[in-house]
């Protein structure tokens, strides 16, 4: 399949961007999308003057969502964790996309005054087009080749200080990016930003000497030619680990990634040998407010006992089964066992 | 064109594109500008903050985002949340259709009402600043 989850979007905060005097880059040493998150919030924080930092970073398997996005509605997470894989939230906005170590990510970190939407796709077009691609603007923001996106670019602007960041899929593995990014939607009525399909493409299909390393090096070559400078590395000694770890803590957290205000409802459906049931949840902040549980049982003062042991659980499967988990006479049980296999089945 | 963007007389204007009304109760309604909404598009979603929370002049209390991108929203006035519009976290196109009736944010208490508004731009001054924007 090829579809990835994508969003581009025209900055407002757009300048000239002729002020840069000084190229930076940094490679990431890390994997872990927490710690590669960390260290772009703090490159953010950091950057000087007058300077154009490229950063360039890959993740281990990883579905990346949006700000403002629903990870219920749009990952399989229990599919995603189950295969080791990360769920982690941005700060920028748009959709979601999948990384994995064939996957590079690039950053440009600039001051707002120097921020050049067009300049910045310039570096990226310039290094694929080094391997002969004939890679193209299309649209305001997009790249792509023959009408397939290799890249997938967000923005985000705090304080002064802004970013462009975007993926590039070398190889990476796409029927893992659908199986992650597919996700059954007549369960979820949620708010929040979704994610629009693409047809995508991997640049080693269309040049099969294309590696990570080798696009790693045309991109900051590219980066001082169209800025006309010499890319430096940045120093260990300018870059304060306890900062980049303490912003790792937060990208890591479960707050940031599923307690954002983001309100969702749920419901699942099911029939067993004791009756007909069906749940619906109310979630908000990634906690269960308001539960709802019908059922044609005849336990039903057992059936109506059961909402309030939900409102208040995290919503994940493992949260709701635990509130639904002590001893009880046998046929209670067994509504309560018929319960929690439903919501293991159906919250994914 | 510059008219093609709504301006009305009785708010006070930010020059980040937000306006602020006081009621007859004494908060203050903030919201974004037609111009503002305009050059978003399609908003999908407003991050707003929790009623009780402070509010400072010209710093972001709420993020809008859109089609085209993600936005902070400043606020022009100091104050507490005294409410926010449950309507426009439902349906955030009711920014997008009447910005500066349905689709307000927040209503604030504010605390420096008087010195905030000074610094607020008038309607005309707002629409000189959009003749700028779009130069």
């Amino acid at each position: 399949m090829r579809t990835e989850f994508y969003y581009t979007g025209l900055s407002p905060f757009q300048q000239g961007g002729f002020m840069i005097s000084k190229l930076n880059y940094y490679i990431s040493p890390q994997t872990i999308p927490y710690w590669n998150l960390g260290m772009e919030a703090f490159l953010l924080e950091w950057v000087p003057e007058n300077t154009c930092i490229l950063y360039l970073w890959q993740n281990q398997r990883t579905v990346v969502v949006g700000k403002n996005q629903n990870c219920w509605a749009e990952c399989n997470v229990s599919s995603l964790e189950e295969d080791g894989g990360y769920l982690v939230r941005r700060m920028s906005g748009g959709g979601s996309v999948y990384h994995d170590k064939q996957n590079l990510n690039f950053t440009f970190l600039v001051r707002e005054e120097d921020y050049d939407v067009a300049r910045q796709l310039e570096v990226i077009l310039r290094a694929v087009r080094s391997f002969g691609l004939d890679a193209r603007k299309s649209g305001r923001n997009d790249i792509t080749i023959d009408d397939r996106k290799f890249s997938g670019n967000a923005f985000y602007k705090s304080g002064g200080k802004c970013y462009h960041h975007g993926t590039l899929l070398v190889d990476v593995d796409k029927q893992a990016m659908s199986r992650y990014l597919t996700v059954s939607s007549d369960k979820l009525q949620s708010k929040g930003v979704s994610s629009v399909k693409a047809r995508v493409v991997n640049l080693k299909e269309l040049c099969p000497d294309m590696t990570i390393s080798a696009l790693c090096d045309a991109l900051t070559d590219a980066f001082g030619e169209v800025y006309g400078g010499r890319p430096e590395p940045i120093r260990d000694s300018s870059i304060d680990l306890s900062r980049v770890e303490e912003l790792e803590a937060r990208f890591a957290s479960w707050d940031w990634r599923f307690g954002r205000n983001v309100p969702f409802s749920w419901q699942a459906q099911s029939r067993f040998p004791w009756g007909g049931l069906e749940i619906q949840l109310s979630v908000e902040k990634g906690c269960v407010i308001d539960a709802m549980v019908y059922s044609d049982a005849m336990e039903g003062d057992f059936i109506a006992s059961i909402p309030p042991l939900l409102t208040g659980c995290k919503f994940d499967a493992a949260s709701l089964s635990q509130a639904l988990s002590f001893a009880l006479a046998s046929e209670e049980e067994t509504i309560l066992a018929d319960i929690r296999q439903l919501i293991k089945e159906e919250i994914k | 064109m510059a008219e093609e963007y709504e301006v009305r007389g009785i708010p006070s204007y930010t020059d980040k594109d937000t306006w602020a009304r006081v009621m007859a109760d004494g908060t203050v309604r903030i919201g974004i500008t037609d111009y503002a909404q305009k050059m978003l598009k399609e908003i999908m979603f407003v991050d707003l903050p929790d009623v009780g929370s402070e509010v400072v002049q010209m710093q972001p209390f709420a993020s809008a985002e859109s089609s085209k991108a993600l936005s902070d929203v400043y606020s022009p006035v100091s104050g507490t949340v005294k409410a926010v519009n449950d309507d426009v976290i439902g349906d955030p196109g009711i920014i997008n259709r009447d910005p500066y009736d349905a689709g307000w944010l927040v209503a604030i208490v504010p605390s420096n009402l008087e010195e905030d508004l000074k610094s607020l731009l008038s309607a005309d001054a707002y629409k000189d600043l959009i003749k700028e924007k779009i130069r």
